[in-house]
């Protein structure tokens, strides 16, 4: 249990972790069967730091996010594992409990093209709403100076409390759902693809910003994307995810520098580098699998060019470099050793 | 805004002229006149005959007839009505007008809005037993047809069971020894309705101006106490019992008018409704930690709140026009009733008269549901 113990220590270096993730496991029920979204993920967020999830389309990510705060749709199951909050576990609260957690303790970030803003109030008011519904302020004069200082926070004037979400441009209204996302204190920010939407140049203003609003106030921030640029701008850890599973988990530099598991490594050079040397870009080839029957063994092997007859059969076991693990049969980096536990 | 009312008002009147001359033609194109009701009649000496249409002007050439009416009616003149000689049009349509708009506002409000209720209902909570019921019986009751339905309405339960009058618009024996008329007593009534709408949006707004955030009983009790002493007024005015009956008279046809409609209003909210939850602002407000209700009512059903409101133009025209069947059969002396009576005797100017009243109303409405739209969603504004 010695290597175990070192893994968790991977997320707790800094202080002891606000959130802890042990083998959560969720399926959906649909008519062509179950669809295993999440099958035993695991990792711990200290306090303060930034997270990344990585990952394709449909990996899981957003539905991680998902289970964290509670948001499931009704054919959701959740089939296994805890997410603990300062020890405490979210899966088990009462729906009147869940309430105090969301927002309260842990908050989300939409992507400003989805319309998490509703069209017919004005933004502000968004704001107040959820300041109201969690008695941080009691009075309306509190209410909306908290607004106008959640405002200031994210560089938006203070006339946007009367603006609508259609008078917004598309930064502007990301820098509301941020602030929103602030407007209780939240000691977690969930940000799903907080940037996707927006221009490069606004994109980046946006996380610079988002990177200094985290350092200011001390919360720890999930980034989900499957950008790897932002992940390497903004994140102290990176948790890479495929088909349900998180295949590797280290700090952003070392898994970027030497990762150990072959789709990481697949995943990043289908980015470009702007400061390395200049390469093609491969692109991976094949689909990820269908969750609702997914491959024996490692859910990789049918897209990886390292797959022998071991990892078509068996799972792969969770292999370890200093802070770093990958579950991976054939780990990139030689000297990787196997981690008990599993 | 204002260039924009003043362009639908004058699209407003093109309309009524266009209503009105059809409508002339229209009554024209049936045969005889007012007069030929008495052409029959062997008492009637063949010069009192033509004194008659003289009297009327129906002896001028129709081309005539029509540009005289015309104008009267554009100087607010709607002249005398045939039927109820002497009286002028205008008094009769001032008596039955608010009759028919209180019957059929009221009805129109109750199916909005238990159809909205029922609407969110079921769509925020899905395969229920709640959703069965409601929506089997609601488009029996929508599918129904009209007079067959009221038939049975007053059937079960004016004769039946005896619970309710089986038509009109009071009981004589009531009003026997009143010293009122019962269109002084309804114009009471419909004042009372219209002071105690503004005092609850009074009453709103200012609780809504509180600096206080979710205390709600401030206005609660002020509601409260204008319901007690407007209760109190009618109580010690004396005319109370006369004011119950009315109403009384009321409950039927108001309940098959709902009966018959709501489901409109609510298969159109579930609709919308089953789209707005999948947005992701109701997730969102989900995601703040609100209260279920709020997430539903404050963000999914305010947002499918939207079509439903364009479609009450539908429901408001629908019940005008169905006025006239649903009033002949509860003998309701509104202006359908009047309309039906008056087509039939020829009686030419109190068809105008209605018509162009009907015609304003619907008009009127259509503007009122436009602006009530602009108001409801933001993204909306007219120039």
């Amino acid at each position: 249990m010695a290597e175990a113990g070192g893994r968790d220590s991977a997320g707790g270096g800094r202080a002891a972790p606000i959130l802890r993730v042990e083998g959560l496991a969720l399926r959906y029920l649909t008519r062509q069967g179950d669809v295993r979204a999440l099958e035993d993920v695991s990792f711990a967020l200290a306090r303060g730091e930034s997270l990344g999830l990585v990952g394709e389309s449909g990996c899981g990510k957003t539905s991680l996010a998902n289970c964290l705060m509670r948001l499931l749709p009704d054919n959701a199951r959740l089939t296994g594992g805890e997410v603990l909050l300062d020890g405490e576990d979210v899966l088990l609260l009462s729906e009147d409990e869940i309430r105090s957690v969301r927002w309260r303790r842990i908050s989300l970030v939409f992507q400003a093209a989805m319309n998490s803003l509703d069209p017919v109030y004005r933004v502000g008011q968004q704001v107040l709403e959820a300041i109201e519904a969690h008695g941080v302020e009691t009075t309306a004069t509190g209410g909306r100076e908290r607004v106008a200082r959640l405002f200031r926070l994210v560089g938006l004037d203070a006339g946007v409390f009367e603006r609508y979400p259609h008078e917004l441009s598309g930064g502007m209204r990301q820098r509301a759902v941020i602030a929103m996302a602030l407007a209780c204190d939240p000691d977690i920010v969930i940000a799903d693809e907080p940037t996707t939407a927006l221009d490069v140049i606004v994109q980046d203003r946006i996380l610079r910003e988002l990177k200094r609003i985290q350092e200011e106030l001390g919360i720890s921030i999930i980034y989900i994307t499957h950008d790897m640029a932002v992940v390497a701008e903004v994140t102290d850890r990176v948790g890479v995810m495929y088909a349900g599973r998180l295949v590797e988990l280290g700090e952003t530099a070392s898994v970027f520098g030497s990762p150990l598991h072959p789709y990481t490594e697949a995943l990043m050079s289908s980015f470009p580098s702007v400061t390395g040397a200049k390469r093609p870009l491969a692109s991976l080839a094949g689909e990820p699998p269908d969750l609702a029957d997914p491959p024996p063994g490692c859910a990789f092997h049918p897209r990886c060019a390292h797959a022998t007859a071991l990892c078509r059969e068996q799972r792969p076991p969770r292999v370890g470099l200093g802070d770093q693990w990958a579950e991976c049969w054939h780990p990139l980096a030689a000297d990787a050793v196997p981690l008990g536990g599993d | 805004m204002a260039s924009y009312l003043a362009r639908r008002i004058a699209q407003m009147a093109l309309t009524l002229f266009l209503i009105l001359t059809v409508t002339f033609v229209l009554v024209q194109a049936q045969p005889g006149d007012y007069a030929s009701f008495y052409a029959l009649n062997p008492d009637l000496p063949p010069d009192v005959k033509e004194q008659m249409r003289a009297t009327f002007g129906l002896d001028r050439p129709v081309w005539q007839q029509y540009l005289i009416h015309m104008r009267n009616t554009v100087t607010g003149n709607f002249g005398v009505s045939f039927g109820h000689f002497p009286r002028p049009v205008l008094e009769v349509l001032a008596e039955r007008l608010p009759r028919t708009i209180v019957l059929f506002g009221t009805a129109t409000a109750a199916s909005v809005y238990i159809g909205f209720l029922l609407g969110k209902a079921i769509a925020w909570r899905r395969g229920g037993l709640l959703e069965y019921t409601a929506t089997i019986s609601g488009t029996v009751l929508f599918t129904a047809f009209t007079p067959a339905f009221a038939l049975t309405m007053i059937w079960l339960f004016a004769f039946r069971l005896g619970w309710l009058p089986v038509g009109k618009f009071l009981d004589p024996l009531v009003w026997r020894d009143a010293d009122v008329t019962s269109t002084s007593v309804f114009s009471f009534m419909l004042l009372t309705a219209v002071a105690f709408v503004g005092f609850a949006a009074l009453v709103l707004f200012i609780s809504g101006r509180g600096d206080r955030i979710g205390r709600r009983w401030p206005a609660t009790l002020a509601l409260a106490a204008g319901a007690l002493v407007a209760a109190l007024a009618w109580t010690l005015s004396g005319i109370g019992p006369l004011a119950l009956d009315i109403l009384k008279h009321m409950v039927l046809p108001v309940a098959t008018l709902t009966l018959i409609s709501f489901a409109g209003t609510m298969l159109l909210t579930r609709n919308s409704m089953l789209e707005t939850v999948r947005e992701d602002y109701v997730t969102a407000a989900r995601a703040k930690g609100l209260p279920d209700g709020q997430v539903r009512d404050r963000h999914a059903a305010r947002n499918a709140l939207l079509p439903v409101v364009t479609s009450l133009i539908y429901s408001l025209i629908f019940a005008l026009d169905g006025s006239v069947i649903v009033e002949s059969v509860f003998s309701w002396p509104g202006i359908g009733l009047t309309l039906l009576e008056a087509v039939r005797s020829e009686d030419l100017p109190l068809v105008m008269g209605a018509i162009v009243f009907i015609g304003f109303l619907s008009l009127l409405s259509h503007l009122i549901v436009d602006v009530l739209y602009a108001y409801l969603d933001p993204r909306i504004r007219y120039q």
